[in-house]
């Protein structure tokens, strides 16, 4: 039922712009996850929807009701939009202990005494902590905090569930665990997901649905595959992938039978186009190659010489110098290549992207059939 | 046109924005107007200087005021020697101050010194105590029979008679002030120097630095800031403290500004007065700017990390008995002793006299003799200080509930709307009565409630007009504490509440207040102590029906009946102190619990 609408959503504040003209269709049982660098407007777009901020401009649907419009003047206030929000540092009461904590807000809902003792045992079960409802906050570890604060959220039973960089506090391990957990949630309670993050492997590992923003732009709103695979710009194709993705500043030399000659300082590019494009002889380009997307041999090939290896037991980075063009590429396993070793460089696949250097704009996918020193 | 309406709507909706602009408003009028009517008042003819301004009307434009003070054939009289006076004593109050508050702290945090339990805990004394009972003391132990009284204790005991320049005047004033200030000193030092990185001095020590050098090198730069910090702060206090000089000065006619202000403006000259005040907080704002400017600036290289640490003492080897042992006899005599004097002296039926048969119970439970202070009953039978010590309570109670509620509005409504300009405007606003030496401020008050103003009627002479003045000079403890109160919250914690549709009033007082009860607390109970021992804010103000302890103090002192006034100090301290403890207890023993999750 609830399709979440944002529409020509602004906010200023004072003279800076957090959120700029922002359109946003989130469907209903999505997982959705707001992914930018800090202060790209994630976290304000995500207050706006749940009401803790106000749009400078715009209009929010929840479900088919209104809830905002700055038109209008409409601003229905957060516990009538049927949301729930997981704050970054919890916000647990500090001063009640967990079952009051989650039983405080139902209070404040008017439900029944003994409505909300079974709630808040159910929701105990459901997130493992029925031995903690006596403790105080400060008398939980993180990872027990976390699902205290869940708790409380869920508590309500809103029909979206809005989160704020939940796991940024816990440690590497207890994340992991943590984002496997919210995962499973989200099937078994059959809400809409909203999550804000920087973290882009959280946002590929969690979402259906990545809305990528940029200094309060909205820059790509796609399927993690297809963000990973077709970013439509440079800045989504720099910031989604670890290590990130090698550019080549390139010009175009010329066209030949619909392939485009790209020429890096003495490299030589023949680049075949999965469409074709008319585009300007003498201009400058990108052309962008994901780390995995390099073979490493030791014969036949680009001819390089291995900068530096940084192995992790299940996969290594190599780092490659091209006369003065370094390639980062990332190999399965270990690898036997050592520093300063001459190795060779290969690109078999057709995910190699062209972007236009001035406007940093996705032009075409395309497979790189040669590469060579003029 | 509806947008803006719609945007005003949902502006006005929220507690923070109503709660902002109502108190600029108020704070305006109890702050900004009375600096311009204080202004206005240098530049007019008041009704008691008709006759020395030859023919202008009352209420007229004139620049006698002006003239006279800085240009005129007496100005060195009561204007340039009371200010000469002034800076000295503040300067020789900052040295002894931070001098002695300064190598205590050292000591106390970096040596192996005995009892320093002990020695952190009295050094606080001279602070909690209102700044007089020292003067007091001194004037009890010290005085001599040369200005026309009777000797003090250290005569009567000695044989010995103290020279003029030792009993009264600078010197004694000086002492006196710098002693009170020095827990001050100590406090803002040993705070820095507690929560310096001991590693710090330790990477110094292993490079093979000796202690003198790191001290020079390393430890005092670092508490620079804190040490500037805390000179400027006294010496503004130096600048606007009143009591002192008007105990220990008056007897050899050493005037400050203060004392000046306070003689003009009750005499044939307000407009004098007036003037004397504006230059006074010319004077207290520009000081404290500095020292704001300053303390901005230093932040963001001091490396004072609050790590807790273990540094290596220094070993004071032989000295480490005859050290420690003279500081906690020293600080007994400054903090202890006073109060028995207090009580000697109000036994005493004939003062200076200190034979047993001498002592009497008349001055606290007496009904009052004929032959001695026209009759006057013991404090304890006297309506006239009971009626002072109720106004008192009466008083600082308002004040501190007042204040109180006040600085948890603040706190909210500026963290809520943090950057903001009505939120910085908010803030300093009620920071701003910081700035104002106390008496200068209360001799704006003076001119502005003097009269009526549009609906506000004359509220000079009116309980009412204390509790503001109180509410408003207070502020700025309450709002600082409200703000930072606030912030330790974190707004998460209230959003968290709202969005279950908690009510304002209830995020206040089931979430936010009981989360940060100790540091509202203090809010409430510092105000309550200041007031409680607050002299030059009042004394202005008061009429014989608003009379509070410490002006009846004043009063008596000045009729010369020692006996009351000393037995009234000793009420005034052990109230002070007694609040004191409760604030401790109150403070320290709720932060057992949950805070911190």
């Amino acid at each position: 039922m609830p399709d979440i609408v944002l529409k020509n959503i602004t906010k200023r504040f004072g003279n800076t712009i957090a959120v700029k003209d922002l359109n946003l269709k989130i469907e209903d049982k999505d997982f959705v996850v707001l992914l930018g660098p800090s202060g790209c407007g994630k976290t304000t777009t995500l207050r706006m929807i749940a009401g803790l901020e106000t749009p400078t401009e715009g209009e929010i649907y929840i479900g088919n009701r209104i809830v905002f419009s700055s038109q209008r003047g409409i601003d229905i206030s957060p516990d009538k939009r049927d949301i729930g929000f997981l704050f970054q540092n919890y916000a647990l009461w500090p001063h009640m202990t967990v079952y009051q904590n989650i039983a405080f807000g139902l209070e404040n809902l008017k439900w029944k005494r003994e409505e909300i003792k079974k709630r808040v045992q159910e929701l105990a079960y459901l997130l493992k902590i029925e031995g903690l409802l006596d403790r105080y906050p400060s008398e939980l570890s993180g990872g027990q905090q976390q699902r205290v604060a869940i708790a409380r959220t869920l508590a309500p039973k809103p029909k979206v569930l809005l989160m704020d960089e939940p796991l940024s506090n816990l440690d590497a391990k207890l994340r992991t665990e943590m984002r496997s957990e919210l995962k499973r949630l989200h099937k078994e309670i059959d809400s809409t997901f909203i999550y804000v993050t920087h973290d882009q492997l959280e946002a590929m590992t969690l979402a259906t649905k990545i809305s990528l923003m940029n200094e309060g732009i909205l820059q790509q709103f796609s399927p993690p595959l297809e963000i990973y695979d077709k970013p439509v710009n440079l800045f989504v194709a720099d910031f989604i992938g670890n290590p990130t993705m090698n550019f080549i500043n390139v010009k175009l030399n010329g066209v030949k039978a619909g392939r485009y000659i790209l020429i890096h300082n003495e490299v030589e590019i023949l680049f075949q186009p999965s469409v074709y494009k008319d585009l300007d002889i003498g201009e400058d380009f990108v052309l962008g190659i994901r780390p995995e997307d390099i073979e490493i041999g030791k014969d036949r090939g680009l001819q390089g010489i291995v900068y530096s290896v940084l192995p992790s037991g299940m996969e290594t980075v190599i780092r490659v110098k091209i006369g003065e063009l370094f390639l980062t590429l990332i190999t399965f396993g270990r690898t036997a290549f050592s520093p300063d070793e001459v190795c060779y460089l290969n690109f078999p696949t057709d995910k190699y992207i062209l972007f236009d250097k001035r406007e940093g704009n996705n032009i075409t996918l395309g497979n790189i059939i040669s590469i060579e020193k003029r | 046109m509806v947008k803006t309406l719609n945007r005003f709507k949902t502006y006005i909706k929220k507690p923070e924005n109503i709660i902002l602009i109502t108190l600029i408003i108020v704070l305006t009028y109890l702050v900004i107007v009375p600096l311009i009517s204080i202004i206005h008042d240098t530049f007019v003819v008041h009704t008691s200087e008709r006759m020395r301004i030859r023919g202008k009307q009352v209420g007229e434009f004139t620049l006698y005021h002006w003239r006279n003070i800085f240009f005129g054939k007496y100005s060195d009289h009561i204007f340039y020697k009371p200010l000469y006076n002034t800076l000295l004593v503040s300067i020789g109050v900052s040295i002894i101050a931070l001098a002695l508050g300064g190598l205590i702290a050292w000591l106390v945090t970096r040596t192996d010194l005995k009892y320093k339990r002990w020695i952190s805990t009295l050094i606080i004394f001279p602070y909690v105590m209102p700044s007089w009972t020292l003067a007091m003391a001194w004037l009890d132990f010290f005085k001599n029979s040369q200005i026309g009284g009777v000797k003090g204790l250290f005569t009567a005991l000695t044989g010995i008679t103290t020279p003029n320049w030792f009993a009264y005047g600078l010197f004694p004033i000086v002492v006196v002030l710098g002693l009170h200030y020095t827990p001050f000193a100590f406090i803002l030092i040993g705070g820095t120097l507690k929560n310096m990185d001991a590693n710090l001095e330790e990477a110094a020590l292993i490079l093979k630095a000796s202690r003198f050098r790191i001290l020079r090198k390393i430890t005092i730069p670092i508490v620079m800031p804190a040490m500037l910090s805390t000179l400027l702060l006294v010496f503004s206090s130096g600048i606007s403290a009143f009591a002192v000089p008007a105990f220990l000065g008056s007897p050899v006619r050493f005037q400050v500004l203060t004392t000046q202000l306070f003689r003009t403006l009750n005499g044939v000259n307000p407009g004098y007065g007036y003037l004397i005040g504006l230059v006074m907080i010319a004077l207290g704002t520009g000081i404290l700017t500095i020292n704001q400017i300053l303390i901005g600036k230093r932040k963001s290289f001091t490396t004072v990390t609050g790590k807790a640490s273990n540094v290596s003492l220094v070993s004071l080897k032989r000295l480490r008995g005859p050290i420690s042992f003279t500081i906690l006899i020293f600080l007994i005599l400054i903090s202890i002793f006073p109060l028995f004097i207090f009580a000697i002296q109000s036994f005493l039926v004939e003062p200076g006299n200190y034979s047993i048969t001498n002592l009497s119970t008349i001055f606290w439970i007496g009904e009052g003799r004929p032959d001695i202070a026209n009759g006057e009953p013991g404090i304890l039978k006297n309506k006239y200080i009971y009626h002072a010590l109720w106004n008192s309570f009466r008083l600082s109670i308002l004040v501190s509930i007042i204040v109180g509620i006040l600085g948890v509005l603040i706190g909210y409504a500026v963290v809520k709307k943090r950057g903001t300009p009505l939120a910085n405007m908010l803030d300093r606003l009620s920071f701003f009565p910081y700035l104002i030496p106390a008496m200068a401020f209360s001799a704006t008050y003076l001119s502005l409630f003097a009269v009526r103003r549009g609906i506000i009627p004359p509220l000079y002479g009116t309980f009412i007009l204390l509790v503001i003045i109180g509410s408003v000079k207070y502020l700025p403890f309450a709002s600082r504490a409200g703000i930072t109160s606030i912030l330790q919250i974190g707004k998460e914690i209230e959003e968290a509440a709202v969005i279950f549709g908690v009510p304002w009033y209830k995020r206040m007082s089931r979430i936010i207040i009981p989360i940060q009860k100790p540091g509202f607390l203090s809010g409430f109970l510092l105000p309550f102590i200041s007031s409680m021992r607050e002299l030059s804010l009042y004394i202005l103000l008061v009429t014989p029906s608003t009379q509070v302890l410490t002006t009846m103090l004043f009063q008596y002192n000045e009729k010369g009946w020692d006996q009351y006034a000393n037995a009234i100090v000793l009420l005034i301290v052990l109230v002070v102190l007694f609040s004191n403890i409760v604030v401790n207890r109150v403070t320290g023993a709720s932060i057992d619990r949950g805070i911190g999750g």
